[in-house]
């Protein structure tokens, strides 16, 4: 029997020494050591004799190099160094498990290759057995190792890990409470970094258990809330110098990690990780504290992809309109969160949710107003209403209406502008939608908001077609008499005229209202008047001119009327002012110089005075804007009159807080009036056109009014009759709103007047069809045969209006060519009989 | 050689309204003490425990859940992968078993269907508070086919019992289970199919 060699019989005792001296209580009996398989042995030797000692480092290379030469061991590696390792653990021998983790760390790091797989199993529970044990460091110690190897990217798909175990574990470490501050800090962090290796390891790897799934989520996702909004109270309450400086605050790591989580999602996985932030923010009660919310918010839309974001939009508008029922403040609380988030999201990418936002916010703001009108959240009257709260979020609202406007491109903003105008009840345009119960006030109440909306919205808005912009549709609710009759109503409608009207931020030079010497210190910006703006004017200023005259005349006007209706008038002069637009305004102000010296008892004396101020502020700016030195003067040689005589007529002394007015305004006449002759007279040698001039303005009536049904129409304004020179048809051509009357249509509307609306919006609808669909050669050879068609229909109007239809009301007795616009003033009357 | 030092692994989770104590029941059956003057627990805590029955090494997960309203999304969470549950309620509180019925709508709605629910009468100490019957209860418990169990975590009345017995019913679904889909993998723990043994001996 041959002897063991020397050599074979030293090493066997070498290996016997050396097991012994690391396996002290191993369990294992020393003398089978040499008998252990080679990868056991250079473990083993990886441990050094006393565990304060550290890594064995030469041996631990030797592990590295074997496991890196042979590969397919390291599962083996992986599954012996876990036994060591729980053996460890369960004897609290907590040096040892230090040096085991390193050592799989660096096993780790090292091996790159494919077999990885069988070692992270290992592995695994290796860091599961430490984060169960109940030590904190043990707990830290195996979220290091797992974020280490959360950062390490494999490249064969496993199939059977799970991740279940870490993400409850770590979201519970999360919510560490224990006793000692810094230890729970630690382990918070730990979870944080935990959670955030998780995701990391998961999210790209579309064989784990998906982590976007809601059980992950609904746990990450408030474990990241709960530091996030810890991150006030704790550091404040324990400032920590320390620890401060060297390692991030839990918030500020939260603050990473969740950015990295929302930066990751995907269009399927949005809702799935937002819908914990709702229920989070719900739960802890943190929309009426409105700062964390914001700043969640803030957060998410940041980092989140862009082109998502407009779902995060939109699951904030479902919660909203989820919490219709919930206190006012918490709804507050939402809509500014909203306000934040779009405002992000409309710099980002305009989305299909614009409209959406709007509506969601303007039926919040008509909730609220039914609130705060029955004083109840439900037809039961079980909670009642705080109104200041629910002011509080009407203001909110529409505070958000407008900041989410203002980041709007234009044509969106007009798309608004018509929304909104949409929902304003307007008698005989739209009906009054919503409970029937809030009744007048609650009516008028949501008039107001969504004017004052409105008006948010046009603030700042300029644009350069105001054609499109301002289309008949929201014109025309805008100006209806439903607006008019409320003072408040009144005043936010001018306002909202001139903020549209306003495109060169002029119309601060024009406050307070006042007499301008010198017309070069307002620095006013003027554009020249573009050819859209003189079509805009074309179709609407008799409409606009209209409305300044009927508000001029309402008797419940406060100085804050006139000063609006003086900015509206000197605004229309500066940006769309052509010749015709001069002329016109300028009859109109005297217009309103005739309107205060009408015999009527019950126009107020204040109201008198006011026309008179207003008046004369204007045609002193308007006289400077047209440079006309003769007209200039008269005006001067005005004013210095009524200086002298009748102050209260000028606004200086009647736009006062404490304007000194007479009782009674006595006879108002000489030099102290603008007379029209000599404006007329003083223009015409300047090339305006004196005819015109000369006509006084008369208020027109159209379509609408009478579809308003006021009743009062016809006691209001005088059926006076514009007269119209019958040798200009140009003018009469140009002057005729753009719809294009023809005969037929005016034939019809006498026959029938209630079909004529229809009429003329199914005309309108194949006109635009036709000019959308057909090619160009056709329409422009229509719209020639149009023009002459146009003419010969004009002509064929005035030989009949040459002799006057059988008329009820004789004022009309008058020959004289009659324009367009008298045969539709005619239409009421016509209509009674 | 297999890597896990279990045999069975369950997930428990402890619900029911705050201040019932909850945690002082995992406290006591994992550490062996009475927290005297517990804070509230903030969203969820984690114990581990690995008993003995019947040669079977079982290992306890325990999640124990804070009962406070503002917490009720991140323990809703927890609900779902939950092999039992532990409903508790004080007994000298009418109010925490007043809330039950809303208690097991929860767990309707979040937790896996196959969970097994035992009801727990905390604080039998106080018995001079005692507000809810025993009876009452029990029938509350027969009503809705839950096990039910009055306990004392500060005497450490059936504290033990409650865990075992649970361990033991967990055992006997998962072996049951094996049983019925011969061989897909059961769902909780190993499975190993072995003739049952009625429990109750524990060692640790």
């Amino acid at each position: 029997m041959p002897l063991p060699t020397f050599p074979n019989t030293r090493r066997l005792l070498l290996d016997c020494t050396s097991f012994l001296d690391h396996q002290i209580g191993g369990g294992v009996c020393g003398c089978c050591g040499a008998l252990r398989p080679r990868y056991k042995r250079l473990v083993d030797n990886i441990f050094p004799e006393d565990p304060e000692d550290g890594l064995v480092k030469a041996n631990m290379e030797k592990l590295t190099f074997y496991a890196l030469s042979a590969p397919e061991k390291l599962d083996r590696i992986g599954a012996y160094l876990s036994e060591r390792l729980s053996r460890d653990v369960a004897r609290h021998r907590y040096g040892y498990v230090c040096i085991a983790m390193e050592a799989l760390d660096q096993l780790l790091m090292a091996c790159h290759c494919q077999s990885i797989n069988l070692f992270v199993e290992s592995f695994l529970t290796m860091v599961r057995k430490l984060l169960e044990a109940d030590k904190p460091n043990l707990q830290i110690l195996g979220t290091n190792s797992f974020v280490k190897f959360a950062n390490i990217e494999e490249d064969t798909p496993s199939y059977h890990r799970s991740y279940d175990f870490f993400v409850s574990r770590f979201s519970e470490m999360c919510h560490s409470s224990d006793e000692d501050p810094d230890v729970r800090i630690k382990i918070r962090v730990a979870g944080i970094r935990g959670l955030q290796g998780v995701v990391r390891k998961t999210v790209n790897d579309e064989l784990q258990a998906n982590i976007w799934d809601p059980q992950h989520m609904d746990k990450i996702v408030p474990s990241l809330l709960f530091n996030l909004q810890q991150d006030d109270s704790t550091e404040s309450r324990s400032p920590s110098p320390g620890s401060e400086k060297d390692k991030e605050s839990p918030a500020e790591l939260t603050e990473r990690c969740l950015r990295e989580l929302l930066g990751r999602a995907a269009y399927g996985n949005i809702k799935n990780a937002i819908k914990p932030v709702l229920m989070h923010l719900d739960n802890h009660s943190l929309w009426e504290g409105k700062t964390f919310a914001v700043r969640c918010f803030k957060i998410i839309m940041y980092s989140i992809q862009s082109q998502h974001s407009h779902l995060v939009i939109q699951q904030l508008l479902g919660h909203l309109d989820a919490n219709s029922k919930n206190s006012a403040s918490v709804r507050a609380g939402i809509v500014e969160v909203i306000s934040e988030a779009a405002v992000i999201e409309a710099s980002g990418s305009i989305g299909p949710t614009v409209l959406e936002v709007f509506n969601t916010l303007l039926k919040q703001l008509r909730l609220s107003v039914d609130y705060e009108v029955s004083g109840s959240y439900d037809t039961y009257g079980s909670k009642t209403v705080k109104v200041h709260e629910e002011r509080q979020l009407q203001e909110s609202v529409i505070q958000t209406i407008g900041s989410f406007a203002n980041t709007l491109p234009t044509y969106q903003r007009s798309e608004v502008m018509l929304f909104i105008m949409g929902k304003i009840p307007v008698l005989g345009m739209y009906p009054v939608l919503g409970p029937a119960n809030t009744g007048f006030e609650g009516s008028r109440m949501i008039q107001i908001m969504l004017l004052k909306s409105l008006l948010q919205v046009t603030v700042g808005f300029q644009t350069t077609n105001m054609l499109t912009a301002l289309p008949t549709s929201f014109l025309d609710p805008l100006l209806s008499f439903t607006l008019m009759e409320d003072a408040e109503i009144r005043l936010l409608v001018l306002h909202i005229l001139i903020s549209l009207i306003d495109r060169h931020d002029n119309q601060l030079k024009f406050t307070p209202i006042r007499i301008i010497t010198d017309i070069g210190a307002l620095k006013l910006k003027v554009d020249k008047c573009s050819r859209q703006d003189n079509l805009f004017m074309k179709k609407h200023s008799q409409r606009l001119y209209r409305h300044i005259f009927l508000a001029s005349k309402e008797e419940n006007g406060t100085s804050q009327h006139f000063e609006s209706l003086y900015v509206l008038l000197g605004l229309i002069s500066v940006e769309l002012a052509t010749e015709d637009v001069v002329v016109d305004l300028i009859r109109l102000a005297l217009a309103l110089q005739d309107l205060a010296l009408t015999n009527e008892e019950t126009f107020p004396v204040f109201n008198r005075c006011a026309l008179h101020a207003l008046s004369a502020a204007y045609l002193n700016l308007i006289s400077q804007l047209t440079t006309v030195p003769t007209f200039c003067q008269h005006v001067h040689e005005v004013i210095e009159a009524r200086q002298k005589e009748l102050p209260f007529l000028l606004p200086e002394d009647v736009f006062t807080d404490d304007p000194r007015l007479p009782e009674k305004l006595e006879k108002v006449e000489g030099e102290v009036l603008f007379l029209q002759a000599k404006i007329a007279e003083t223009l015409g040698g300047s090339g305006y056109n004196t005819e015109r001039l000369a006509t006084p303005y008369i208020p027109q009536l159209t379509d609408e009014d009478r579809l308003s049904k006021r009743k009062s129409i016809g006691d209001t304004i005088s059926l006076q009759l514009e007269m119209e020179s019958r040798h200009s048809p140009e003018r009469e051509q140009r002057r005729s709103p753009a719809e294009q009357i023809t005969f037929e249509t005016l034939k019809q509307a006498i026959v029938d007047s209630a079909s004529l609306e229809e009429q003329e919006r199914e005309r309108r609808r194949q006109v635009v069809e036709r000019f959308q669909t057909a090619p160009f050669e056709e329409i422009a050879a229509h719209c020639g045969a149009r023009a002459s068609l146009l003419q010969s229909k004009l002509k064929q109007i005035f030989e009949i209006t040459i002799r006057p239809p059988p008329s009820p009301s004789g004022s009309i007795g008058q020959t004289q060519g009659r324009s367009v616009p008298v045969y539709e003033m005619k239409f009421p009357d016509l209509c009674v009989y | 050689m297999s890597m896990e030092d279990y045999d069975y692994l369950f997930k428990i989770v402890l619900i029911g309204n705050a201040g019932v104590g909850k945690t002082c029941l995992v406290r006591r059956f994992t550490q062996g003490l009475f927290p005297p003057g517990q804070g509230a627990t903030i969203g969820v805590d984690f114990m581990i425990k690995t008993v003995e029955i019947k040669g079977e090494k079982v290992k306890l997960q325990i999640w124990d859940t804070a009962g406070q309203e503002r917490f009720r999304s991140i323990t809703q969470s927890y609900y779902r992968s939950a092999n039992a549950l532990i409903l508790t309620y004080d007994i000298t509180c009418e109010d925490s078993f007043r809330c039950l019925p809303e208690w097991l709508r929860e767990i309707e709605q979040y937790a896996n269907n196959q969970v097994v629910t035992i009801l727990v009468g905390n604080k039998i100490d106080l018995a001079e508070k005692r507000e809810v019957l025993r009876q009452r209860a029990e029938e509350f418990a027969e009503a809705q086919s839950m096990l039910y169990l009055e306990t004392s975590a500060k005497e450490s009345d059936n504290v033990e019992k409650l865990f075992l017995d649970l361990a033991c019913e967990l055992i006997r679904e998962a072996k049951q289970n094996t049983l019925d889909n011969n061989d897909t993998a059961p769902m909780p723990g190993e499975g190993k199919t072995i003739s049952y043994l009625s429990c109750c001996s524990s060692l640790n």
